[in-house]
């Protein structure tokens, strides 16, 4: 975002748009830019996803790795978030420049993350207290244009949808340790339960209103942005219509606040709510594209576009 | 994990034996149980929107000598100390930044927490203090009286007994005005924390570990929320949260945290007007003192005036 320059009117100008709601490339408040997404783009990790939203590219890749589950938590897995700031995406990143950025999206996501609520790590469990699996999340950043917390949290849903863990055949007790058999099929595995997996969204804050999705000249005219992490819906995440609708209303997993501005606490109410409505809809349409890939996936129509683009 | 080797250290796998005792091994409904008795006060005897602003409260400044300005605040149990020091020329930068900046650094002593040691190297809580911390304070300090510069906050906890973040910003707030750096209003922060039906404001350690914890009952709203406002300005700072709970929950929080962090405003301008007189004080007396020595001299002057003047 180097070089941008924003006279006082136009700044006015991008500030008035979204007092009506409708903002200088025609979207409302609450629209997302189009984004392009691709599942299994990785072929060594266990579930990848690429997501390119306007000039943000995200590659994130699940490893999965047997381990041993935390002593106060033996009857689940775990889960770790690297956030890796290549710098291809802007030159700031050289060196250790984006450091501090990747540990803060890196600290967010495992806050969102971490509420049974949001994503059940006991589905991790493979022998209580001895052996679970562990998912290791790395997160790439290959080009930056802003926006990156939300296009981070709706990638590695993606890449959670499409990780396959391989079942367990045997397993042997030899003293206290245990021996296990995993199947070398790859299609003879089990998929995650990720329905609930939290998206995060970011609200700029322009003037008295809160834009979701800013682009760069929107972000320039505030001061302070919120994050909010919102529960996803499992009903978007399968295909069977399930006899009980019990919509689940979105709950917050993670909210901070990001910039050097503060906020009226009403707007603060405001924002959370706008928010929950922005991530419902952000959510269906992401299991909506995600089931349409693993349909395509499935009957070995999928065309795989990759990089080249 | 990086490891100090200058000291003798456990095996890689092995585990502090608190784990092995009978409180370690409660389960939910009976750490729940244990938090609030049947009249339905807390462990320490305050009721559930009783904050420890009011009677467990203690502040005071100059706890650094070296320090530009300094705080030490305590909640009871949670003791954090907080060093302010003279604004310096960013470090390795290039580019002339219009608006001073502030660098945060919370650290927890070694033994502050109940159940593990902490290491030396920062670890990911750590760092995430130091964020919350620095996002948290910058909207207050008039950054813009000191372009180019950095002020270094230093927050120590020397004891954590829950709401760590919320007294390492009261701390830092103080110091801040303790060191006369220029601020738009006074800082606080409280915490809240969440289980069920029930909201613990400012809570300890064993109600933060629940709220952190999967409730058994699916649905339930559990976690904690940590606000910091500027109270006159009307203005929030700093919102973190984290655990599951809908917007309700949220919305409720954050009016009893708004009115808890104007509770705390009075404890910290009382230490700021007492430094106040304090100060008037000392120069009064070193303004009589001075006084007393020039009558001194001057009548030694007259002494050896007439003594020339006779010889």
């Amino acid at each position: 975002m180097a070089g941008l320059l924003l006279s006082e009117t136009e700044k006015v100008f991008i500030l008035h748009g979204v007092q009506d709601d409708y903002r200088s490339d025609g979207r409302s408040n609450i629209d997302y830019r189009p984004m392009e997404l691709e599942t299994d783009v990785v072929s060594h990790a266990s579930g990848s996803a690429r997501l390119r939203l306007a000039n943000t590219d995200i590659l994130v890749g699940v490893k999965t790795e047997i381990d041993v589950p935390k002593p106060d938590k033996p009857d689940s897995g775990r889960i770790e978030f690297f956030v890796d700031c290549s710098a291809n995406a802007t030159p700031e990143f050289e060196g250790r420049g984006g450091e501090q950025l990747a540990s803060s999206i890196s600290n967010l996501m495992q806050r969102a993350y971490h509420s049974s609520q949001a994503f059940n790590l006991k589905q991790l469990c493979i022998f209580e207290g001895k052996q679970c699996w562990k998912l290791y999340i790395d997160i790439l950043i290959l080009e930056c244009g802003g926006n990156l917390c939300d296009a981070v949290s709706l990638a590695v849903k993606a890449a959670l949808f499409n990780t396959r863990i391989p079942f367990v055949k045997a397993a042997l007790m030899d003293g206290g340790n245990v021996d296990l058999q995993l199947s070398d099929d790859p299609y003879d595995s089990k998929l995650l339960d990720v329905g609930s997996a939290p998206l995060l969204v970011t609200l700029c804050k322009i003037g008295e209103n809160c834009v979701v999705d800013p682009s760069a000249e929107e972000e320039s005219c505030s001061v302070i942005s919120l994050i909010v992490g919102v529960t996803g819906n499992r009903q978007y995440y399968t295909q069977e219509e399930e006899t009980d609708k019990k919509t689940m209303e979105g709950k917050c997993t993670t909210i901070a606040m990001h910039g050097p501005g503060s906020v009226a606490p009403k707007t603060l109410k405001e924002a959370i709510n706008q928010g929950i409505i922005a991530a419902k809809s952000l959510d269906e349409a992401l299991g909506q594209a995600l089931l349409r890939e693993r349909q395509e996936n499935i009957g070995f129509k999928k065309h795989s576009y990759g990089f080249l683009k | 994990m990086p490891l100090d080797y200058r000291r003798f250290n456990g095996p890689e796998d092995s585990v502090s034996y608190k784990r092995f005792t009978k409180d370690y091994l409660k389960s939910y409904s009976e750490l729940y149980n244990n938090l609030i008795d049947e009249k339905g006060r807390r462990k320490d005897g305050r009721a559930l929107e009783e904050a420890r602003s009011m009677c467990m409260f203690f502040a005071r400044t100059d706890m650094v000598s070296q320090a530009k300005g300094s705080a030490y605040i305590e909640l009871k149990k949670t003791k954090a100390v907080c060093s302010v020091f003279d604004p310096r020329e960013i470090p390795h930068q290039n580019e002339f930044s219009q608006l001073g900046q502030l660098f945060c650094e919370v650290k927890f002593a070694p033994f502050s927490c109940p159940n593990q040691r902490r290491t030396h190297a920062p670890d990911a809580d750590e760092k995430a203090l130091s964020v919350a911390l620095r996002q948290a304070l910058e909207p207050t300090v008039c950054r813009h009286l000191f372009p180019n510069y950095q002020i270094d906050v230093f927050v120590y906890i020397l004891e954590n007994d829950g709401s760590c973040l919320a007294a390492a910003i009261n701390a830092a707030g103080l110091a801040l005005a303790n060191a006369a750096v220029p601020m738009y209003d006074i800082i606080t922060a409280c915490s809240v924390a969440v289980i069920g039906e029930k909201m613990f404001v400012d809570p300890t350690e064993a109600e933060e570990h629940l709220a952190m914890m999967t409730p058994e009952k699916e649905g339930t709203n559990h976690g904690i929320i940590t606000m910091s406002m500027l109270s006159e300005l009307k203005q929030v700072s700093d919102f973190t949260q984290i655990g599951s709970m809908d917007t309700d929950c949220v919305t409720k929080a954050i009016e009893i945290l708004e009115k808890e962090c104007e509770n705390i405003v009075p404890n910290i301008q009382k230490v700021l007007v007492l430094n106040v007189v304090q100060c008037i004080e000392q120069r009064k007396q070193l303004e009589e003192e001075a006084k007393e020595r020039e009558q001194a001299l001057n009548a030694k002057m007259e002494e050896w005036k007439q003594l020339l003047n006779s010889g």
